[in-house]
């Protein structure tokens, strides 16, 4: 009789850390998808920015920031001197490149910066912890922290734009994510990114002199495939391995002596 | 006469409580800042995410390697005779964990989300590796301590059930030894790694990190816990060391000391062969830069060669003070270690621009604010260690009771 009590016991005991352990791995599977690739997709975002007709006036920094809400002290998207050519000042702008090999995923201990099916690298602004292990891994300096909480408006609204996103409080980095609201939408409206401006990122769409152009990839007539396919492009930082979704194209000889 | 050195001791002993009860006020109302006022309070910047905080993580977590060794040593290799050190290594090696989550808290932006560690999982990351391994292991110390709180004569005559329920917890030690050396082998080394795998930060960016790492955290972990039971034994009559056995260990730490010389030296050397852009400024800032004085003086004079002499030379080892002194340096050169790790990578900024090997430069120096409640942390391990000494007699090497404790420890391993 003895032995019968333990067994059912035993079989109990069985019973419940079966179901203890199934319930705890689907709750953990459940919060990873929350912010996990969502299956595939038939696009890849990308960006070309031309060096030889960017002027370095910055008014994609401040589309950026008003689009984005953010704070007058971070730039997802920053311009900087790139040296001379041909006796004038050259400029690179820099947002995110969303790499397909993105060092900040790959180091991200909760999974906070994740990749989508189509190629944009986000942040799960609700799931970061801020241990910056993303901005120490990222060879583009693309990543900001929030040291400081942003209260107060936003001295580039509304000049440059509404914000679309909420805003991040203090605490977790935060980073361009190639106006994914905007793409989101925008494709939900039937829009074509790249092509017309509510579906495409507010720096592309407040450059003025057209030195932004974004499309996707696998669509071998978007202008990006074009564009690529017919002047020589580099990216940043290509040595590492991270194969940025930014295109540069450098400036051509020929359009600056003409 | 007695009664007189006795009343004295007990000043001392109350003064020391004093300056450590109150770096940690100052600690924790420096630290109330930083959680209501955030991270801004720090001089940590964008180019300088990582500071003084990381730096006290991963000296206290390299620190405490002392337990894992000396447990796999007594529990694995059967050296019985380190069971007492090993003892204190548990208790030192808990605090120390401790003290890495309590910064670690302060270090995270969001210390709401720490769960969050647990939760979300991104196995590819060396951190998460890191985390998972550190929060076992801690798990494992706290098993491992239970029976030194559970021995306390005062816990067995309050609490006789509770105390041998704890006791009873030390049948288990062999196989926690198991546990701990897996966990310890696998985070003391990749939090080398952490650094190590980074692309963007040509200095970190080599595999040796992580050798380079354990190794340090083997010769630093081992001197602390030596010289914690020296100090103790000579300040307080609660603690009781066999001074061979503490000769021997302070030894193991000479040879260990030379084979992280050895590794260190190719480490370096290999470096300075071909120009490397931001790994070759990042050497330059340790051997002729910012860092210099803490790498040269620091890390190797005073943390590796003087020791290495002192300890491996038996006339010097065999007195108590030099090898105090140098089992001491030990413990600075690691520190000074693990801070010129930290910023050597981030003080060097890579560029991004193409056809630029252009490198520049960035400089961080902790807050005020960062100092105070990285102060508090390690007042609140001393704190705790002392405290350790006094009541639960984390340093004593001449009960015998041990002895048969270990003997039914073998019993019940060998019996399952």
């Amino acid at each position: 009789m003895p032995d019968q009590a333990v067994d059912r016991r035993g079989f109990l005991k069985t019973i419940v850390a079966a179901v203890t352990t199934y319930l705890g791995v689907r709750w953990v599977k459940d919060a990873s998808a929350s912010s996990g690739p969502e299956g595939s997709s038939p696009h890849r975002w990308a960006m070309v920015i031309d060096q030889q007709a960017c002027t370095g006036c910055g008014y994609c920094t401040l589309a950026c920031r008003a689009h984005n809400d953010v704070p007058p002290w971070i730039s997802w998207n920053t311009v900087v001197e790139a040296g001379e050519y041909g006796g004038e000042t050259m400029y690179l702008a820099r947002p995110c490149m969303h790499c397909d090999h993105p060092a900040c995923v790959e180091v991200c201990m909760v999974g906070a910066s994740y990749k989508r099916a189509d190629g944009i690298v986000m942040m799960d602004y609700d799931k970061c912890i801020g241990c910056r292990y993303c901005e120490v891994a990222c060879p583009y300096r693309a990543r900001s922290f929030n040291w400081k909480a942003f209260t107060g408006p936003n001295p580039a609204v509304p000049e440059w734009g509404q914000p679309e996103v909420e805003r991040r409080p203090r605490g977790v980095a935060e980073k361009c994510s190639f106006c994914y609201q905007r793409i989101d939408r925008g494709m939900a409206l039937g829009l074509t990114p790249g092509v017309d401006p509510e579906a495409t990122p507010a720096c592309v769409v407040a450059c003025p002199v057209g030195a932004r152009i974004f499309g996707d990839l696998n669509d071998p007539d978007s202008k990006v495939s074009q564009m690529l396919k017919s002047i020589p492009s580099y990216r940043l930082r290509e040595d590492l391995g991270t194969e940025p979704r930014v295109y540069y194209l450098h400036v051509r000889d020929q359009e600056v002596n003409a | 006469m007695k009664a007189r050195i006795k009343s004295i001791r007990f000043t001392r002993f109350q003064t020391w409580l004093f300056i450590l009860a109150s770096l940690m006020v100052a600690g924790v109302i420096a630290a109330f800042v930083v959680f209501t006022q955030g991270l801004i309070v720090t001089n940590l910047s964008d180019l300088v995410p990582w500071g003084l905080w990381i730096t006290i993580d991963l000296s206290s977590i390299a620190l405490s390697a002392g337990a894992f060794l000396l447990c796999a040593a007594v529990y694995l290799l059967g050296l019985k005779r380190f069971q007492p050190v090993a003892r204190t290594a548990t208790f030192i090696g808990l605090i120390g964990y401790s003290m890495a989550v309590l910064t670690l808290l302060l270090d995270i932006g969001r210390p709401d989300r720490f769960w969050h560690a647990l939760v979300f999982w991104n196995p590819h990351s060396v951190l998460w590796e890191v985390t998972m391994c550190v929060c076992l292991y801690l798990t494992v110390l706290a098993v491992e301590a239970a029976p030194i709180v559970g021995q306390a004569i005062w816990m067995q005559q309050r609490w006789p059930r509770l105390a041998r329920r704890l006791e009873s917890l030390h049948r288990f030690a062999p196989y926690l030894a198991v546990a701990g050396l897996l966990l310890s082998m696998l985070h003391q080394s990749s939090l080398g790694a952490t650094f190590g795998v980074l692309k963007a930060r040509p200095i970190w960016y080599r595999p040796g990190l992580s050798v380079l790492f354990i190794i340090s955290a083997a010769a630093g972990g081992i001197s602390f816990t030596t010289l914690i039971s020296m100090l103790t034994a000579r300040l307080s009559n609660k603690a009781r060391v066999d001074d061979h056995l503490l000769e021997r260990l302070a030894q193991i730490v000479g040879w260990i000391l030379v084979g992280y010389l050895y590794f260190r030296f190719w480490d370096a050397f290999s470096m300075t062969y071909t120009y490397q852009p931001g790994r070759t400024e990042g050497l330059a800032v340790l051997t002729s830069g910012p860092l210099a004085l803490n790498f040269w003086v620091g890390e190797i004079v005073v943390g590796a060669l003087i020791p290495t002499v002192l300890l491996l030379n038996t006339r010097t080892r065999s007195k108590p003070t030099l090898r105090m002194l140098a089992l001491g340096m030990v413990v600075i050169g690691l520190v000074a270690y693990r801070w010129d790790v930290t910023l050597a990578g981030q003080v060097v900024v890579m560029s991004y621009l193409p056809q630029s090997t252009a490198t520049m430069y960035t400089h961080y120096f902790p807050s005020l604010i960062e100092i105070l409640t990285g102060a508090g942390v390690v007042a609140y391990g001393l704190m705790a260690i002392t405290l350790g000494v006094r009541y639960f007699n984390i340093v004593e090497h001449e009960e015998p009771e041990h002895e048969t404790n270990i003997d039914k420890a073998y019993a019940a391993a060998s019996a399952d």
